[in-house]
């Protein structure tokens, strides 16, 4: 199966059986993720036409000359045996399965074609995803298997969303467009007919380089141990994040054990998670700002935080969210709070958190604060705050400019750079996700991303 | 539907594979409570013992802190002419003598999910676990860093570490834990199980009441 997967999400041909020149086919959708973006050969199957989305099509996938490694499949669900029959004698490595109508439906039929689908399946040894999912993007090898040709517009980075939701996939992939959050891949399991969450998580730790951490979006499993016991075996090897909705179930109301009675569904994710060393997170902000951050920077070696800010009150909440998050202010070192003095006049705060305001005008002195913390052995990570005021216009322009000669930092720096629409876009675009710095909204969920940056750390390091 | 093993019985079941109880005996009679109280040794504890009766304490089956025997046959006398003039229909096993706990109780239980399988929570006693629901959860079987991860995970974690409760035994409790883990992977006919409460202290660990429910 791995070695398969590799082949699914890096392929060198798509078929596309169902493609369509209509707008109300979803074959038109997918043909519209592809032609222009994928770079392998892409043959569209459709016994009715010659040529769709101006590419030869083919009326049969046994018509296809060569090799097809992965098929999107976007016919009605009564033709999807046929269908895979026609994959299994042409010998794909695997589908993509969009086409809804199985066991997620409330006729029983569903059900029944889907462990038909199944059996088909384990016939041709044929790795499915789906069926009832959009598909697949794989940013970090240009194919958007999908029906959504938007997704293509994420940036190409470390995040890998997994997701047993399609529509969670297209919350989360658009605003990963407009927070900068880069991903590697971005997929809804869908039905899980024989690709379920451990098989992908197992490829994207051994097999995927380009994904750094893993975010899961769960609903529920009929078996949680395999995915757990994979994610054990998995440990400590990259960041895994999950996402778990359904949390109102109650434990066994009529159970006469205190116990049984407590053990709700949830309750148990929770612990079962942290015992896998699973980051569980509780919304789709702090999901995503969790990954984004992981992706970005080194994680701390310690809870010990310094907060830089250009402005007062940012720099308080910042400082205020410490504490209930896990974290705390560092104290500096004698030599590192004489450099800050050097750096700064005395008419502001210059202890943690540090008032940066006096050297608004001045992004090298800005940097040179920056760098003299994160030096600092007494601190563990950065927060950094600038918020634009008129007169400051170049300082974020100017930190770009010092940045450039700068080494990564080896500890994390989460910042919150805060303008109108179009005055700062384009530095905060050149900072963000470079040389060890993530860019999020607002303090709160810097300090949040940051503790669960250690979190992570712990998770997978510091398990005695 | 299974069994339920209550009380003595399975605070013996309990003492044989291993683990710290409470001591306790079954008392049928007045003189034969006496006789035991003086065995186990004063403070004593005397709970009714009925496989029809959960909540002890709201039938009024519970006196604690006796300190002589003539407290103990007071007690007795109590128990069960509360309970055979309130609740006449209702089996009477006898009286429970047990040794005096002490310390912060804690509430070790087992659970068999439906998904899951064998899980082990553990939480805080009283009102920690009845009003807030203070517990944690880990699948079993686990190892003993989840054992001691499951207890700081709790919220009232410092009421165990603060040292206005005095010196509490964290490690007994881990063992504690990582045995029932054990315990549970050797017993597969045990599907669901409190320990409650279990008392903690500088001296340990002691299980003070236990409900055991068998396939």
């Amino acid at each position: 199966m791995n070695e398969k997967l590799v082949q699914v999400f890096s392929p060198g041909s798509i078929a596309v059986i169902g493609a369509s020149n209509s707008f109300d086919k979803l074959g038109y959708h997918v043909m519209k993720s592809l032609a222009g973006n994928y770079h392998g050969k892409i043959f569209p199957i459709n016994p009715k036409s010659d040529r769709i989305w101006n590419l030869a099509s083919y009326p049969s996938l046994e018509a296809v000359p060569g090799d097809v490694h992965l098929v999107v499949i976007a016919v009605p669900a009564r033709m999807v045996p046929d269908t895979l029959h026609a994959c299994g004698r042409k010998g794909v490595r695997g589908a993509v399965l969009i086409t809804a109508g199985f066991r997620e439906i409330e006729d029983d039929g569903g059900r029944v074609l889907e462990e038909e689908i199944k059996e088909i399946a384990g016939q041709y040894g044929l790795p499915i995803i789906g069926p009832n999912t959009f598909g697949f993007v794989n940013l970090s090898s240009g194919v958007n298997a999908s029906f959504t040709s938007e997704f293509s517009r994420i940036e190409r980075g470390g995040v890998a969303l997994i997701s047993q939701s399609g529509g969670i996939c297209h919350l989360c992939g658009f605003l990963a467009i407009e927070q900068r959050i880069a991903m590697s891949k971005l997929m809804s399991l869908g039905n899980r007919c024989n690709v379920d969450f451990p098989e992908v998580l197992t490829h994207l730790v051994e097999k995927d380089s380009s994904t750094r951490v893993i975010a899961l979006y769960i609903e529920g499993l009929d078996d949680p141990r395999r995915l757990l016991d994979a994610a054990k075996s998995l440990r400590g090897r990259k960041p895994i994040i999950v996402y778990k909705a359904g949390k109102s179930e109650k434990g066994d109301s009529a159970s006469r054990f205190h116990t049984g009675s407590l053990a709700g569904n949830h309750a148990i994710w929770k612990g079962a998670l942290r015992q896998a060393g699973i980051l569980e997170v509780t919304g789709t902000e702090e999901l995503l700002d969790t990954a984004k951050a992981i992706d970005s920077c080194s994680l701390p070696g310690g809870t010990r935080m310094a907060v830089l800010s250009g402005q007062a009150g940012p720099g308080m909440i910042a400082s205020d969210a410490l504490e209930p998050a896990g974290l705390k202010l560092s104290r500096f070192s004698e030599a590192t709070q004489r450099r800050i003095n050097d750096l700064l006049p005395p008419i502001a705060i210059r202890t943690n958190p540090v008032d940066m305001g006096p050297a608004w005008y001045d992004p090298k002195n800005i940097i040179a604060i920056l760098k003299a913390v994160i030096d600092d052995e007494h601190t563990d990570g950065v927060i950094f705050l600038a918020m634009y005021a008129s007169a400051n216009l170049n300082l974020a322009e100017g930190m770009v400019e010092y940045m450039k000669a700068a080494h990564p930092f080896q500890k994390p720096v989460i910042a919150c750079f805060t303008a109108p629409p179009g005055i700062w876009d384009e530095p905060i675009g050149a900072l963000d996700r470079k040389k060890g710095v993530a860019i999020l909204p607002t303090p709160e969920r810097a300090v949040q991303a940051m503790a669960n940056l250690w979190k992570v750390s712990f998770l997978s390091n510091g398990r005695g | 539907m299974g069994s339920l093993i209550l009380g003595v019985e399975a605070l013996a079941f309990l003492e044989k594979e291993g683990f710290p109880v409470l001591r306790s005996f079954l008392a049928t009679s007045e003189d034969d409570a006496a006789g035991k109280a003086a065995e186990i040794g004063f403070p004593v504890t005397l709970k009714l013992s009925s496989p029809d009766v959960i909540h002890k304490t709201e039938a009024d089956g519970i006196r604690v802190s006796l300190r002589d025997e003539s407290e103990v046959r007071q007690g007795f006398r109590q128990i069960v002419g509360t309970f055979t003039t309130d609740q006449p229909k209702k089996r009477l096993d006898g009286v429970m003598v047990q040794a005096q706990g002490g310390g912060i109780e804690v509430i070790v239980g087992m659970a068999s999910d439906e998904q899951f399988g064998p899980v082990l929570m553990f939480g805080l006693g009283g009102i920690f676990v009845e009003a807030m629901k203070d517990v944690s959860f880990r699948l079993i079987p686990m190892e003993a860093y989840d054992a001691k991860d499951m207890m700081e995970e709790l919220k009232g974690y410092q009421v165990l570490k603060s040292p206005r409760s005095g010196y509490v035994d964290l490690p007994a409790v881990q063992n504690l834990l990582l045995g029932i883990s054990q315990f549970i992977t050797r017993h597969p006919e045990i599907r669901e199980m409190d320990l409650n409460p279990v008392f903690v202290s500088s001296h340990g660990a002691r299980i003070c009441d236990a409900r055991i429910m068998v396939l």
